[in-house]
């Protein structure tokens, strides 16, 4: 079962309490990321719109009229999300929101940017193999962010299938 | 965000100089004159869904268009998703990166 699911109060989340720590945790981690200076990653996050070097100026042009925006709507998002989970209410085995409005928009960037994020850090490629980076467990020290990975993209699938039906 | 109408990609040519005409052709502004398009590259991470629903929420696509522009970013490496003046495309590409889309804009 999914960890999303339409209501008629809105949309529903349950998670561990444990996975919604770990949400508070990669959000902390891009606000920093999204500050960071001469980062490649950040790089991935805010790219160029002009590919040809001799448009430098208008590049720059670009960045210093669009890049404020960007940079507030994704810190916006961020919020948004962390205030959602101060809500989360506790079940028996898990914890659950009710996400309503903008709400689930603010999850699927934060979801997206966290995934682009990682998944730019790791260097994965489409001939990754997820599966036997995750098996190598202890061997591999990456393998828990191979692990966090494969969650954001199981995650993130469940949110966009819902938003899309 | 609000969809907004759905603009085809462009059928016509870029705009060329009348070769019959005697009177001197600015080059400078047939260059400015000619449109701008907006190219999506693939990238490894962003999930196929992901894509497909940030087309159809930016552009107003249809599933299919949107599924076929994601297949051909995928396939072919890159796909453009809409063209027009530079103003436009300049707003695009911005709501493209807003989605973490790698996303950038050429004179066709």
């Amino acid at each position: 079962m999914g960890s999303f699911a339409r209501t008629d109060a809105g949309l529903r989340v349950r998670l561990s309490a444990a996975e919604m720590e770990l949400l508070r945790r990669l959000a902390r981690e891009l606000r920093s990321l999204y500050d960071a200076e001469d980062d490649p990653v950040r790089g991935r996050l805010f790219p160029r719109a002009y590919l040809d070097p001799t448009r430098e100026e208008s590049e720059r042009e670009w960045q210093a009229l669009v890049h404020p925006g960007l940079l507030r709507d994704r810190l916006a998002a961020l919020d948004t999300l962390l205030a959602t989970l101060e809500r989360a209410t506790d079940r028996p085995s898990d914890r659950e929101v009710i996400l309503v409005d903008e709400e689930p928009d603010a999850w699927l960037s934060m979801l997206n940017d966290a995934r682009l994020a990682l998944g730019t850090r790791l260097g994965v490629t489409d001939e990754t193999d997820l599966e036997a980076h995750r098996a190598a467990a202890g061997d591999d020290p990456e393998a828990a962010a191979y692990e966090i990975y494969g969650w954001l993209t199981w995650l993130e699938g469940d949110l966009v299938e819902m938003l899309m039906s | 965000m609000t969809a907004t109408t759905p603009v085809e990609a462009p059928v016509e040519a870029p705009v060329e100089a009348p070769v019959e005409v005697e009177e001197p052709v600015d080059e400078d502004k047939l260059v400015a004159d000619r449109i701008w398009i907006v190219i999506v590259w693939n990238d490894p991470v962003n999930l196929m869904s992901y894509v497909v629903y940030v087309f159809q929420r930016l552009f107003g696509y249809s599933l299919e268009k949107a599924t076929e522009l994601m297949r051909q970013v995928h396939y072919e490496g890159k796909a453009v998703v809409s063209s027009g003046a530079r103003e436009k495309a300049e707003s695009d590409v911005a709501r493209l990166h807003a989605h973490g889309l790698w996303a950038t804009m050429q004179q066709d």
